[in-house]
């Protein structure tokens, strides 16, 4: 009977291990979907009974604490268990930032960097392990950021105050990629949505989205327009690094008008002429000629511009800062006709604020483009770094050289007293040299809507520190609407007047 | 000369209390920061039913195994201190929301449930010198057990149902209820030992040869049939699906270790597999069962589906169980520190998914690994056995908790569809903690009969003349 008895045993033996292994299953391996299931009470609790990570702007004028938790008064006694809400100090002028965290889900920061506010990253499983040998309380991480204080209040105080249209500001510092500032108008107050009552957040959370001003939207980074006459720094590009252009005083034909090849004819702005006809490329760039321009274009081609803005970050589906940004557009058209339009920000051609700071950024860092990020680092609740960013290279679209003939182009927009933007933002205006460029995208059926304003810089131009991105949707000139914003910025961030 | 080793055993019992006394303070500072009410009464109360099983074994199975009694003790322990914590969840201002199927008594009726444990232990190591003596009553002890299963199929559904499950397996009189079909376990193995010790070697001849393996003989198949469909009647009447899976199982390995024929494994098997697929047909409630298991998170399924139904797929129990393992992940939340009031009756059969929620896979592996050593401390036993009858007996017990513990944990973790039965010594309830002390009881008879050395015979060297042949 032994023998049985043996077979038996390993029969045991058997059902033993099979429970091991589906235990370890649930336990580790299928706990995180367990988790997010739908109706998992014990998840859904315990994401406000522990203390969530603080996120703190730690850009110049920081460190600002723009998101944390605080215990609700009496909770403990009514519960048993102290709950912990969200707080957003900065409110709405960080909103496009923070994102909001709330009984149903989280956005933005909240939502790209849960595993460390939350406090279940794995390089923080150590740290919990010890607050739990040593008794303290489980506690999230705390998120810096390279939000610039300065420069996130003076951007939303300068959209906020610009009469109501859509519009959006992000600021870069070139050398690194880092982001100083990003703000969205209109936007909405991140502190509304951290009820931890559930019926009340759904209500508010319903208003928002029905709202067609659409508050929830970041514009700064996941809506597109056209980038008008910005893009003609990306045009200008690719024609001096293609050698069609040799330098910044070649010139180039500007006819008023020019006849495009499909036979309609394109008029500058104005109907003006563009200096003698055949103006050098740095006159035709502060004068922001678009016979000029599209005639260029049609000479580059659109294949030429296409691989020109793609590796300036268009065409990028999967860029993430961390949050996810729209790719900005540029398609190639084979028609002759279309890609002069696209050379001057015309045609389909469309482009996220953010992609605008990029585009001055890349240039500002004589031709190297900084990967755009938002985390510094990460501290757990031990002061002990965790995780921080390392700036790398996202592509290099222009050599040095071009990006210092492109500058010097810049640069005339500003100072040349024919530039389109010296009102707004010449130096004794901004206290600073700015080298920017203005545009002004056409709207609408046959161009009858408001222009939509766009302002892309970098400051100072001789050693550039800040670059800035502004689109005011409906605003009018770029020079007018968005140049204003850009500088004060500018001004703010560096601390000039 | 072997030793006694009970020494070894007190050292394991120190050991055990010291485990279980800590997780009960570890409770309290879980729950609110201060050392639990109770912990110098319940740790004196069991500290001392350990202490007196003891020395009951030192006196009454001194060659016994001496891991046995520690390994029941922890296990008894442990499920003390869950139930504790169970029973403080919303209650005497502790955080949690309360538990209503606890009362603020439970723990320490539970704690009584357990010296009445110990001392149906301590009787039967004092009755039963043998456990061969047991073989007498063979057929007696049948008619027992099925006497004891099938009262609660006749009596009327209120004082038989336990409330919310459609199982119809207790009695119920003024408050107190107690699970007849768990004392029939140990009663049904006894005569199981004795009926297949006398039948064995009828059972065990051969009949046909069929893919190599040697079938019985057709007029022979009559026992396992009975006891096959005895386990469908179980099924049928009370609708306790784990424990009728439990019983033909126990059956079909005692079958085995009696006749070491494979054949009777498999028949066993396919009977099994083509009695559960027809009692999922002909049965909602058992195809309910397997509807939950398979889909257990589809939302129709969560709740009681179709409503309003005697037996409706509804998964929630199971749902809240897997999420409070979830949520332990590897280390567990802590004593104290989870939420294992979400899962409905989590005092009694999804015990371990609180031990899970709370203690992590760490913790829910060694309470499976103490589970593994008892099973193999049984077993051992029953190899060591030289009388047959003691080593079918032994040989069943032992396989018996492994596969109690086998349907219940794979029920709760969703490796086999859930059929509620309790946990073996974890589990809140008194039959089951008294049938399993008794178990121990026989195993550790059984031990101590292997272990226990001949008797010498005597030689008295000095007295004999040595005659050398000249």
């Amino acid at each position: 009977m032994n023998r049985a008895l043996f077979r038996l045993s390993l029969a045991c033996l058997v059902m033993f291990v099979l429970l091991l292994i589906n235990i370890n299953y649930v336990q580790a391996f299928e706990a995180g979907s367990l988790a997010s299931q739908p109706g998992n009470a014990r998840t859904f609790n315990q994401q406000f009974q522990y203390q969530r990570g603080s996120i703190v702007a730690n850009g110049a004028g920081g460190p600002v604490t723009i998101a944390n938790s605080l215990p609700v008064k009496g909770s403990a006694a009514t519960s048993g268990n102290t709950t912990f809400q969200r707080h957003y100090p900065g409110g709405a002028a960080y909103a496009p930032v923070t994102g909001f965290d709330s009984v149903y889900g989280a956005t933005g920061i909240e939502s790209a960097y849960q595993k460390y506010l939350a406090g279940t990253a794995p390089s923080l499983t150590v740290h919990n392990l010890i607050s739990l040998l040593t008794g303290k309380p489980k506690q999230g991480a705390t998120v810096y950021l390279t939000v610039s204080p300065k420069a996130q209040e003076a951007a939303y105080q300068a959209l906020a105050s610009d009469g109501g249209h859509d519009a959006a500001a992000v600021a870069i510092n070139p050398s690194t990629g880092a982001i100083l500032a990003m703000a969205s108008v209109p936007t909405f107050n991140p502190n509304r949505l951290t009820t931890l009552n559930g019926t009340k957040f759904v209500k508010i959370d319903n208003e928002l989205l029905a709202n067609p001003a659409q508050p929830l939207l970041n514009r700064a980074i996941n809506a597109t327009y056209p980038p008008g006459s910005t893009f003609k720094i990306v045009t200008s590009a690719a024609a001096f690094s293609t050698g069609k252009l040799a330098n910044q005083n070649s010139t180039l034909p500007a006819p008023q008008p020019l006849k495009l090849p499909n036979g309609n004819l394109l008029n500058n702005d104005g109907d003006e002429t563009c200096g003698d006809g055949n103006p050098p490329v740095i006159e035709a760039f502060w004068l922001s000629c678009d016979t000029a321009f599209a005639g260029l274009g049609i000479k580059l081609g659109g294949a030429e511009l296409t691989n020109q803005a793609t590796k300036f970050g268009w065409n990028d589906a999967n860029l993430t800062i961390p949050m996810p940004v729209s790719p900005s557009n540029l398609k190639t058209v084979p028609d002759a006709s279309l890609t002069g339009m696209t050379a001057i920000g015309q045609y389909n051609d469309t482009v996220t604020p953010l992609q605008e700071a990029m585009d001055a950024a890349a240039i500002a860092n004589n031709g190297v483009l900084m990967r755009p990020y938002l985390l510094e680092s990460v501290q757990a609740p031990d002061l002990t770094t965790i995780s921080s960013t390392t700036p790398s290279v996202l592509s290099t679209p222009v050599s040095a050289s071009v990006a210092s003939e492109i500058t010097a182009m810049m640069i005339q927009v500003t100072q040349n007293p024919e530039g389109t933007a010296f009102a707004t933002a010449n130096s004794s205006v901004a206290g600073v040299e700015i080298a920017g460029k203005t545009g002004t995208a056409q709207n609408g059926i046959n161009n009858s809507g408001l222009n939509d304003a766009v302002f892309t810089c970098f400051a100072p131009a001789s050693d550039p520190k800040i670059a800035v991105g502004v689109m005011v949707q409906g605003g009018g000139f770029g020079a007018d609407a968005a140049a204003p914003i850009a500088v004060k910025i500018i001004q703010a961030y560096l601390g000039v007047h | 000369m072997p030793r006694g080793r009970r020494r070894t055993e007190l050292l394991m019992l120190a050991f055990a209390v010291g485990v279980v006394l800590f997780a009960y303070a570890n409770v309290g500072f879980g729950l609110n920061g201060k050392l639990p009410a109770g912990l110098a009464e319940y740790g004196l109360a069991f500290a001392a039913i350990v202490l007196v099983a003891h020395l009951a074994v030192r006196k009454l199975a001194p060659w016994a195994d001496p891991l046995l009694l520690p390994l029941a003790a922890l296990l008894n322990g442990l499920g003390i201190v869950m139930i504790y914590r169970l029973q403080e969840s919303g209650r005497n201002g502790n955080p949690g929301v309360q538990i209503s199927t606890i009362s603020g008594s439970t723990t320490a009726a539970q704690v009584m449930y357990s010296a009445v444990g110990v001392a149906a232990f301590i009787a039967i190591l004092f009755f039963i010198r043998e456990v061969r003596v047991l073989q007498r009553y063979t057929y007696t002890l049948g008619v027992i057990g099925l006497i004891l299963l099938a009262i609660p199929a006749v009596l009327p559904d209120s004082l038989s149902e336990v409330p919310g499950t459609g199982a119809k397996i207790q009695i119920a009189v003024g408050g107190f209820t107690i699970q007849p079909e768990q004392f029939a376990e140990l009663a049904l193995a006894v005569f199981f030992a004795g009926y297949l010790v006398a039948k064995r070697d009828v059972l065990a001849l051969a009949g046909r040869r069929f893919l190599g393996i040697d079938l019985p003989r057709a007029r022979d198949l009559g026992p396992v049939l009975i006891a096959w469909g005895a386990s469908l009647l179980l099924l049928v009447f009370e609708s306790d699906i784990g424990t009728s899976a439990l019983f033909f199982g126990m059956f079909v390995a005692m079958m085995y270790i009696a006749t070491q024929r494979t054949s009777w494994l498999l028949i066993g098997i396919l009977l099994f597999v083509f009695g559960a697929y027809l009692a999922s047909k002909l049965f909602s409630h058992v195809g309910a069962r397997f509807t939950e298991w398979l889909h257990p998170f589809t939302a129709a399924n969560v709740f009681c589906n179709p409503t309003p139904a005697a037996h409706c797929v509804s998964s929630y129990q199971l749902v809240q169980g897997l999420y409070g393992m979830g949520v332990g992940g590897i280390l567990g939340s802590g004593l104290g520190h989870g939420q294992p009031y979400f899962t409905p009756l989590v005092q009694s059969d999804f015990i371990m998914t609180a031990f899970g929620e709370e203690l992590g896979l760490t913790g829910l592996m060694a309470v499976l690994l103490i589970f593994g050593l008892m099973v193999q401390r049984g077993l051992r036993a029953a190899v060591a056995v030289r009388d047959p009858f003691s080593k079918l007996l032994a040989g069943g017990l032992a396989f018996a908790i492994a596969l109690q513990v086998f349907i219940i944990v794979g029920g709760v973790t969703r490796l086999i569809p859930l059929t509620g039965i309790t946990t073996p010594f974890l589990s809140q309830g008194g039959s089951s903690l008294i049938t399993t002390w008794a178990l121990i009881a026989l195993l550790m008879r059984v031990s101590d009969t292997a272990r226990r050395p001949a008797p010498q015979p005597i030689q008295d060297e000095g007295m004999t003349q040595v005659v050398r042949a000249g």
